[in-house]
């Protein structure tokens, strides 16, 4: 028998996902993605990522995180903005580092903004050409950059509503697994009253309601509402378990109830529970998607990969609004999923007794 | 076992009343009345007196606090007495009567197509897992579930019922029949299964890789245990391990899942009801919800809750039927 | 190894006798509640008990009350001491019949057919060429059409009429005994009615029915169904707010016998003319029950007659599947009484209204032949419809119709208080690039409330507003509103408090008019105004406009067919006024204008309403929208008016398809 110590069980799970070349690569997908939102602005925008005007250094680029980021110079100096231009004109001795594609998500780039460039063609003459990589909408606006500052929500729709309804299902439908009685019968009627109570009423109230309704409070809606099932799969694994020799032996030796449910109980049950969860982050963006198709997208102007597919629907003959973010989202889904397949072989004890 | 069914049938009609309270609550506070949807005119010589308006509120007992509503709403309730349509002045239980069928078609439809494929679909993937072939399936599955509903609706409809109109494998365009009321039984049994073709496949795909990859993790899982090695080692075959031996031991999460279905089948697919004009739960539901409809937005809580709570309690009580290690304790 | 089931404590219950006598409890005094709640509101109402001054209860009782009985002189003494004069008695297809016959000749068919609609010149060719109403005979007097409708029906009772769909399917199946031509000119119609006389001083309407009018079941149609209708319309209980706007205005409706109707009115206005076009339910069937149940929908026998109204129209309704399709059936009654024919029958045998509610599926059904028309977004007219796969079976057309929209900023908000900054929002908006990039090219700009080429409109030529940034921030510099913080974006200090310029502008959620709120909103941020854009319900913007508690939203007004109709928009305190408009000479201008009976000079007032909102801007007047519809091929005679092809007389009757060789 070997005298290694134990690395401990996520320690070990990690070592044994970071073998799997598919689970690697999709992480990688996944990180890629992450960095392209967070560099949104510099890879594709209309407002240059640096740039020095009247002796400073400003970055207006970070408006497209957040308005209030955007320098109040420009907009005193009557940019109106456009930059290429009125740097230019307004500061002879200014520069500045452009994004790698200059165009906007959010409105079509205009006639000679950038100079020498024709305005964006909209209609359905906007098949992707050297400008605009893949194309535009019908309304001129630039497909490339709508999917690249769409991924923001892309990668993070998913976790936010899962990541809510993961912990908030685990914590339920654990509790009430494991330890019956009352506190089972109390998490079953919270989660049957949650369960029952039509998800659309509610986000059509918080819509009505709230004067500024984005598409976090969307989601945030969907993750305290869809935790319900996993509860259910939580509890059923652990009325399964709880039975089971180790956690007799656990008990035998002292432990207490968190530890018994955390360190022994958990990794057993997470199997069929990673399934809804992996699925579901991948999910959220069809859920977004659809929540446009029914009218409840998020405020505009958008950029979301789920408003380009709806506009899709209407203008069938642009098969690049469909192409595109279609693809991106089969691509984010199957990453998701791959790392979900991943930490399920990764996380499972039983591969340990099969490698011996 | 006699107590343990009274006690949660008990707190089963508590829930139920905790839950109408609550949707009731927020329908009505909601912005929006079911008179502001029928004197939304864009004609300007429609008038608007707040008299009148006053009047209409009355009528429809909007101008009285919505507790009182609620208790009202409960009182008839209990008397049997779901109410009547706002918006479509009809009963409610009419409404949903007329609904419930279709969409019990496509929806139990899909269903079952869903799971038979999907069974052996992860029974396999589970059996093969790794292969180049259960990665390929794996594949397919993942496009076809990142395929939202409404893309792949268009181009089906698109396909079969414009391009492959007229030949044999042509298929309606929408709506549930073209039949006038007088053709005969078969005739019109053969005309609604054409039209339910689409919205079921519509509603089929969409599960199929969810559902198959569930039956293979709890199938992998299964597989590893030590029952499995033991069944091995006396010697069945591969395909009794896995039916017999294995599969029988992933059944828990599935009756779990399958219990949380059950709601979905009555609620139907709004978006796919919309774009097939199926005259089903799910639009009526989003309909009465934009009509701030109130009864039937009720009726249909009601409805949907309840039978939300007996799939809890089958769930619960096959439980017991499938792992007798679980006791309803 | 069998574990030995562990013990746990059940949950232990309160003495279950107990739960189930609070349990039963609470189900009496909840059904006790639910049976008063009823028995109240069938009864007449009484003052309301609770909230409100004794004073405004006791104005809403008195409101509440049907009109007051009214004892109207003998027929005999009228004749004696009124001077009558004639007023037009009409048959709108007659009338069509001859503008067609002076119209130049236009193409052959089969080349207009054959016609891709790509240009102004070709739509008008199209028009004129597939418009013409049919030969003799030339028509197929057994064809059935497809029609398209995106909703269903709320109601099959004509006073219950408020959504398109209604208008579409109970004006084929309605009975009325007015109606206006593609000029809004309103007259009696030749089919139901016989003479028509106005007195001299404008307080009296006499009409005389025709003799041959029968009900789908039977009954002779008489001057009793009207005033029945007027009656029932008034009371009340009832609850048809909508139609009751203009009867309210009248005085009272009398049946002297079977023929013979006198609408008395309370003031000669040039409006009462559209007061008396009311819907006409079937005396004989509704008076017996409606007092059981005055909302018409309850009762056993009310819920059996909108499964099967009794119709007094051309056509009547055979079937209803709910949610999927409506079929009318033209009726024999209609044209051919006591053995004679009467009228001329309509043309269609069948009409099938299916409803599809998806605007891509209707186009497919379309472009498939399951349906015969259909509007026609403005997406799918520029990208959709150019195909030879659609020109395989349809056409398509357009023409000008009378439906405006704009952007509508609130008066009472302390944004848009200052006639300054609604102009300032009027020059900051790219109307160009909203015309030509959004809308396509398809709409025509708007300047002011009343349309270019209606005889109501100014005669001073107002001119669209063109986006000019300059003009705009030196307005709301002027208006006080400056970046007094230097953080790029306008405020002012209002109430001791640095209030910023940010506002929210509520929209349908439809992508066109999203897009022209999306496009405002960059325009302002140029401006250093920031917007939010909030696509909401229909039924929440209705209830937040109401109720007067928004800023700014995005909204569209049809036009009704008398100018003065927009008095309910702009006068103080109105009931449309959702922007809190109020100018004491606009209110002067409406009450005189419909006083006035002359037309030159009524169109000078409203012209000077126009001029004067116009320079106000409490709404950015953006568009006329048009009208756009994809016919199929082998539908002729759709004639377009300033309310579309079918809202107008003759409307739809006019559609025909050819007799097939």
């Amino acid at each position: 028998m070997s005298e290694t110590p134990s690395r401990g069980f996520w320690a070990e799970a990690w070592a044994r996902l970071v073998r799997k070349p598919l689970a690697v690569g999709a992480l990688c997908f996944v990180g890629l993605l992450a960095a392209v939102a967070v560099l949104a602005p510099a890879i594709a925008g209309t407002k240059p990522v640096l740039c020095r005007y009247k002796g400073r250094i400003y970055a207006p680029c970070l408006g497209y995180f957040h308005r209030s980021l955007e320098p109040a110079i420009f907009a005193r100096d009557r940019f109106r903005g456009t930059y290429p231009q009125n740097l230019r004109d307004k500061d002879p001795e200014s520069w500045a580092i452009w994004p790698l594609v200059f165009q906007d998500p959010y409105r079509a780039v205009r006639e000679n903004e950038w100079p020498g460039r024709p305005a964006n063609p909209a209609k359905g003459d906007g098949h992707p050409n050297r400008l605009n990589l893949f194309g535009t909408d019908q309304y001129g606006v630039d497909v490339f950059a709508k999917m690249v500052h769409g991924t923001t929500i892309a990668l993070l729709v998913g976790v936010v509503s899962m990541g809510l309804a993961a912990t908030i299902g685990i914590l339920v439908g654990a509790a009430g697994g494991y330890f019956g009685g009352w506190v089972d019968m109390l998490s079953s009627r919270v989660t049957e009253v949650v369960m029952c109570v039509p998800p659309l009423v509610l986000i059509l109230a918080f819509i009505a309601i709230l004067e500024k309704p984005t598409i976090w409070h969307t989601m945030a809606i969907l993750g305290a509402t869809g935790w319900t099932g996993i509860a259910r799969l939580t509890r059923g694994e652990f009325l399964r378990l709880r039975q089971s020799e180790f956690v007799m032996a656990a008990r035998a030796a002292g432990a207490g109830p968190l530890r018994i449910i955390l360190r022994h109980v958990l990794p057993n049950a997470l199997a069929p529970v990673l399934v809804p969860v992996t699925f579901g982050i991948a999910s959220a963006i069809l859920a977004e998607t659809s929540l446009s198709f029914l009218g409840f997208g998020p405020p505009p102007p958008s950029a979301s990969w789920g408003s380009l597919l709806n506009d899709a629907r209407s203008n069938l003959s642009m098969w690049w609004l469909v192409v595109f973010p279609g693809t991106a989202i089969f691509l984010t889904v199957l990453a998701y999923n791959l790392v979900g397949e991943g930490l399920q072989e990764a996380t499972d004890p039983r591969l340990r007794e099969a490698r011996k | 076992m006699g107590t343990y069914l009274a006690r949660r049938l008990l707190l089963g009609l508590l829930t139920l009343v905790a839950i109408t309270f609550i949707v009731y609550g927020l329908a009505r506070n909601m912005p929006g009345t079911p008179l502001t949807v029928q004197l939304g005119e864009s004609d300007p010589s429609r008038k608007l007196n707040p008299e009148d308006q006053e009047r209409m509120q009355r009528i429809y007992g909007l101008d009285r606090p919505w507790p009182e509503g609620y208790v009202r709403w409960l009182g008839n309730v209990l008397r049997g007495d779901l109410g009547r349509s706002l918006s479509r002045k009809q009963p409610v239980t009419t409404l949903i009567r007329e609904r419930i069928g279709p969409t019990l078609l496509v929806s139990g439809t899909a269903f079952l197509l869903a799971w038979t494929l999907a069974i052996p679909l992860g029974l396999f993937a589970s059996a093969r897992s790794g292969r180049p072939e259960e990665r390929a399936l794996s594949l397919l599955l993942y496009v076809l579930y990142s395929f939202p509903t409404f893309v792949a609706a268009l181009f089906l409809q698109i396909i079969f019922a414009v391009r492959l109109q007229g030949t044999a494998w042509g298929l309606p365009l929408f709506g549930m029949t073209d039949l006038p009321p007088d053709a005969g039984t078969a005739a019109r049994a053969l005309d609604v299964a054409r039209h339910a073709v689409l919205p079921i496949v519509c509603q089929t795909y969409v599960s199929l890789a969810y559902d198959s990859r569930f039956i293979k993790a709890n199938m992998e899982e299964a597989v590893r245990q030590d029952y499995i090695r033991t069944a091995r080692a006396k010697g069945a075959g591969p395909a009794r391990v896995l039916v017999h031996h294995a599969f029988r031991n992933t059944l828990i999460p599935l009756v779990t899942l399958l219990g949380l279905s059950l709601p979905g089948l009555i609620g139907g697919s709004v978006i796919i009801e919309q774009i097939f004009t199926w005259p089903g739960m799910g639009r009526l539901f989003f309909e009465s919800i934009r009509e701030r409809d109130y009864p039937t937005i009720m009726g249909l809580t009601l409805l949907f809750s309840l039978l939300t709570l007996a799939g809890q309690l089958l769930a619960d009580l096959l439980y017991c039927v499938v792992d007798p290690r679980v006791s309803v304790e | 190894m069998r574990t030995s089931r562990p013990v746990h404590r059940p949950w232990s219950l309160p003495s279950r006798p107990l739960v189930a006598c609070a349990v039963a409890c609470l189900a009496i005094v909840a059904s006790a509640c639910g049976r008063r709640a009823e028995e109240a509101a069938t009864k007449p109402l009484p003052a309301a008990a609770g909230s409100g001054s004794q004073a405004a209860t006791k104005a809403a009782a008195a409101k509440d009350q049907p009109p007051e009985p009214f004892d109207p002189p003998a027929l005999a003494d009228l004749e004696k001491s009124v001077t009558w004069i004639d007023r037009p008695v009409r048959d709108g297809m007659a009338i069509l019949r001859a503008e067609q016959a002076k119209q130049p000749a236009a193409v052959p068919v089969a080349e207009a057919l054959a016609l891709e609609n790509t240009s102004a010149d070709r739509n008008r060719t199209i028009l004129a060429a597939l418009g013409r109403l049919p030969a003799e005979g030339a028509a197929d007097m057994d064809a059935r059409i497809d029609r398209h409708v995106t909703g269903d029906l709320g109601s099959t009772n004509p006073i219950m009429i408020s959504t398109t769909a209604e208008f579409d399917i109970l004006g084929l199946t309605g009975f009325g005994l007015f109606s206006f031509g593609r000029d809004l000119e309103p007259f009696a119609s030749a089919e139901t009615v016989a003479t028509w006389q106005t007195s001299v001083d404008g307080l009296l309407d006499k009409v005389v029915l025709r003799d041959d009018l029968v009900w789908s079941d039977g009954a002779p149609i008489t001057a009793h169904d009207v005033a029945f209708s007027y009656q029932l319309i008034m009371d009340p209980r009832v609850p048809v707010p909508a139609v009751r706007s203009g009867t309210d205005q009248m005085r009272w409706v009398h049946a002297y016998d079977d023929r013979t109707l006198v609408f008395f009115h309370k003031e000669p206005l040039a409006t009462n003319v559209w007061n008396i076009n009311f819907p006409v339910l079937p005396k004989h069937v509704y008076e017996s029950t409606w007092e059981a149940d005055p909302t018409l929908k309850d009762s056993a026998a009310h819920v059996k007659l909108e499964e099967a109204p009794v119709s007094g129209g051309p056509y009547e309704i055979v079937e209803r599947k709910r949610g999927q399709q409506i079929v009318l059936r033209r009726r024999e009654s209609w044209s051919r009484v006591g053995g004679k024919k009467v009228r001329e029958e309509p043309f269609f045998r069948e009409v099938r209204f299916r409803i599809i509610e998806d605007p891509n599926t209707s186009l497919l059904a379309l472009k498939a032949g399951e349906i015969a028309e259909m509007v026609l977004t403005p997406e799918q007219w520029t990208t959709q419809t150019s195909g030879p796969d659609y020109y395989r079976a349809n056409t398509r057309v357009t023409a000008p119709e009378w439906v405006s929209f704009h952007f509508a900023w609130n008066i009472d908000s302390p944004f848009f208080a200052d006639r300054r900054v609604r102009r300032a929002m009027s020059y900051a908006f790219d109307h160009d690039r909203m015309l030509e990039k959004l809308c396509f090219g398809l709409y025509q700009p708007a300047a002011g409330n009343f349309p270019d080429d209606s005889w109501m409109a100014s005669k001073k030529k107002l001119q669209p507003y063109k986006q000019d940034l300059d003009k705009a921030e030196a307005l709301l510099d002027e208006a006080g509103w400056t970046d007094h913080d230097n953080d790029g974006v306008r405020d002012k200090e209002i109430d001791g408090r640095l209030v910023p310029f940010e506002f929210s502008v509520l929209v349908n959620q439809q992508p066109l008019r999203i897009a022209i709120c999306t496009l405002l909103k960059e325009n302002l941020e140029q401006v250093g105004v920031r917007v939010n854009v909030r696509p909401t319900e229909a039924t929440v913007i209705q209830d937040l406009t109401q109720k007067r508690k928004f800023q700014a939203y995005f909204g569209g007004w049809g036009s009704g067919t008398d100018p003065d109709s927009t008095e309910n928009i702009w006068a103080t305190g109105a009931g449309r006024n959702f922007v809190n408009y109020s100018n004491p000479e606009v209110d002067r201008l409406y009450v005189e204008g419909r006083r006035e009976l002359d037309r030159g000079k009524r169109a000078e007032k409203y012209g000077r309403i126009q001029e004067i909102l116009y320079d106000d801007q409490p709404y950015t007047w953006l568009y006329w929208r048009n009208s756009f519809y994809g016919f199929s091929k082998s539908l002729r005679g759709y004639v377009f008016s300033p309310r579309g092809p079918y809202h107008y007389s003759p409307g739809f009757s006019s559609l025909w398809m050819p007799r097939q060789e």
